[in-house]
């Protein structure tokens, strides 16, 4: 009796093991592996993109086109082209953020509360632009489990800052399970509060690689307020000179 | 005739004791003809810098910047306003108009930044509507098609900045993109009202509309009219005539209906009014009491002219006389001595630049007081008036002392 009582728990353990492990091919994968996979679809050596900025609010639609390289995560230039803001520009180098404008005779650093003004009036802040290193150096990441976004199965991810030089103490994102892409972030103050959050609405794929090409941004702070990305172009692996990122070379 | 005669000499039989209840009336009538002047001079002061700075005596505008006006809505502007001004010009009322665009700014200066309000401005009209070069306390005004700039002294000081200095400004453009140009420094400027001092610098209108990717538009025209037009007649037509001229979308005002300021100064001087009145009461009480004392005094005496026939109301107004007679001299002398103290300070003005630091209103740091007839009249004739009205409660009991008690005693 007792020996049988003995087989029926190790049996029932045993289904219950069985059980588990069938549920796990998401969770065989740990938040780390997850936010190096997608950095490795979506942070590049170089990148050079053409797109333009859709922003509208309640006074109605405004677009804003653009030229962008980037090296790595951490030295961006963007170059406006739109009629309005034709030669302006900004670039970030690590955490830096330097303003450009025709008229002015001198280039702008932003610095302290002035990086959380919005990038020409979109819910893209210029501290949004900052934080070049990975997004494990600056969070502690936790698989909260999966759920579908879009119809696709994402890995739930909750970042945890590490410290305090992040524009957002928490975000929640949503992995594509299959393309390794953000599919929907979510980013919060220390309070808890939603901010801002992003959508990506398309996908290309270059040199085996998938870039979001479309994605949303919507400040939870505005009313009525949302932000279109749409690159237009990609290139990647292409040339790009090291002085492309200096402030010099800003000025030309 | 007999009565007068006799409350004068009662008057200045106790002389000591008359001039301590004139006194009382006089020192109220003094602080309320002097206060009543700041007043008015705080009227007149509101009113010139609201006209000159703010909203001039009429304002053009679109209707919905109100609504948007934490968002600096530079889109919903005076567009093509050269051809608006261009009517108004034509206008016999109008007597200068000021064509500006009001932004705010953020201003960088080696690695600094500083929050400023800029006031896009066309320097050649600005001589005629606020007559700007008074304001300018060093240097020289810009030139208009010139990166020139006129900065607060206060923002100079902020700033560390003089003549000759640049300073870059970023700013939001109409199209709600950012913008920054760099400006040098051509004049200092410094106002009265110290609202201007600090955070502001003005700069040409076509640069700023160029920068500000503004077109041919500007955020409001104001209007300064000739004498003798009304305010209020001229912004209901405008009104009418905007829609006329295809512009519905702009709406004209006068001063008053925009700013409370003034409305918050005109509620003062009815309080004022008020508490002039608690003022005279208390002193009035002087005179009450001095009258009261003067029956119980004069109980034998008001026995016997009861006695030999005097009636009780003419008791009554032989005691109301004195009181009038006290008021009317303590009236006069304070309206006098008020006059006196005021009338220095309405040439040097009173100094309240500590005061008025941060308070957001349309208030000169120096301030004159305005001296008018009306208000200084008015002082007299209420203190006289509240003074014997009061004294008509003594000298009722007057008539209420009777012949055979008040002679018991003799």
């Amino acid at each position: 009796m007792h020996n049988t009582h003995k087989k029926t728990l190790l049996l029932i353990g045993m289904l219950l093991a069985v059980n588990m492990l069938s549920s796990l091919p998401l969770f065989a994968i740990s938040a780390e592996e997850i936010i190096r996979k997608l950095e490795e679809n979506e942070v590049h050596e170089t990148v050079r993109s053409e797109g333009k900025m859709i922003i509208n609010d309640r006074f109605g639609e405004k677009v804003t086109t653009f030229k962008s390289w980037a090296e790595g995560e951490e030295k961006t230039l963007i170059e406006f082209t739109s009629r309005q803001e034709r030669g302006q520009k900004i670039l970030r180098t690590d955490d830096e953020i330097y303003l450009y404008f025709p008229d002015a005779a001198e280039v702008i650093r932003l610095q302290g509360a002035a990086l959380r003004d919005s990038v020409l009036g979109s819910d893209m802040s210029y501290e949004d632009m900052t934080g070049g290193k990975g997004l494990l150096d600056s969070y502690h990441a936790n698989l909260l489990g999966t759920e579908k976004v879009d119809g696709q199965e994402c890995y739930q991810i909750e970042l945890k800052a590490k410290g305090r030089g992040v524009p957002y103490p928490r975000e929640i994102l949503w992995v594509d399970s299959e393309m390794f892409v953000t599919r929907r972030v979510h980013m919060f103050s220390l309070s808890e509060k939603l901010l801002k959050e992003m959508r990506i609405e398309e996908y290309r794929s270059l040199k085996g690689k998938t870039f979001p090409v479309r994605f949303i941004i919507e400040d939870k702070m505005k009313r009525n307020s949302s932000t279109e990305f749409v690159l237009e172009s990609i290139e990647i692996g292409v040339n790009i000179p090291s002085s492309r990122f200096s402030i010099e070379e800003l000025t030309w | 005739m007999k009565l007068r005669k006799i409350a004068w000499r009662n008057i200045r039989r106790n002389t000591r004791r008359s001039i301590l209840s004139m006194s009382a009336v006089a020192i109220a009538a003094m602080t309320f003809v002097f206060l009543f002047s700041m007043i008015e001079g705080m009227k007149q002061d509101v009113a010139y810098n609201l006209q000159t700075f703010v909203t001039g005596e009429v304002r053009i505008r679109h209707s919905e910047f109100e609504k948007y006006k934490h968002l600096n809505p530079l889109h919903l502007g005076v567009n093509n306003y050269s051809e608006l001004t261009e009517r108004l010009e034509s206008m016999e009322e109008v007597r200068s108009i000021s064509p500006r665009i009001k932004f705010p700014t953020a201003i960088y200066k080696e690695g600094s930044t500083y929050r400023a309000q800029g006031q896009g401005v066309d320097f050649d009209r600005e001589a005629e509507y606020q007559g700007l070069e008074e304001y300018v306390v060093k240097g020289r005004m810009p030139r208009n098609g010139q990166n020139e700039v006129l900065v607060a002294s206060g923002l100079a000081k902020e700033m560390n900045l003089d003549i000759g200095d640049n300073f870059t400004l970023l700013t939001q453009t109409r199209g709600r993109g950012m913008n920054a140009i760099t400006f040098e420094i051509t004049g200092l400027s410094h106002y009265e009202f110290d609202g201007l001092n600090n955070s502001f610098f003005q700069a040409p209108l076509d640069r700023v509309q160029y920068f500000l990717r503004m077109d041919n538009s500007v955020s409001e025209i104001l209007i300064k009219l000739e004498e003798n037009h009304s305010a209020e007649e001229l912004s209901a037509g405008l009104d009418r005539s905007l829609t006329d001229w295809g512009r519905p979308q702009l709406e004209a005002r006068m001063w008053k209906d925009i700013s409370q300021t003034y409305s918050f100064v005109v509620m003062a001087d009815a309080i004022y009014f008020i508490i002039a009145l608690m003022f005279f009461l208390l002193g009035s009480t002087v005179i009450i009491n001095t009258m009261m004392m003067t029956i119980f005094e004069r109980r034998k005496e008001i026995g016997t002219i009861n006695a030999m026939g005097m009636t009780g109301p003419e008791i009554v107004r032989l005691f109301f006389l004195e009181a009038f007679y006290i008021a009317v001299i303590g009236s006069f002398v304070g309206v006098l001595a008020g006059i006196g103290i005021t009338y220095p300070t309405t040439i040097y003005g009173l100094g309240f630049g500590e005061a008025m630091q941060g308070v957001d209103f349309e208030v000169s740091t120096v301030l004159k007081p305005v001296l008018n007839l009306k208000s200084t009249l008015f002082v007299f004739l209420y203190s006289t008036f509240i003074a014997s009205v009061a004294s008509f409660i003594p000298s009722r009991t007057s008539a209420k002392v009777e012949p055979v008690e008040a002679l018991r005693a003799i």
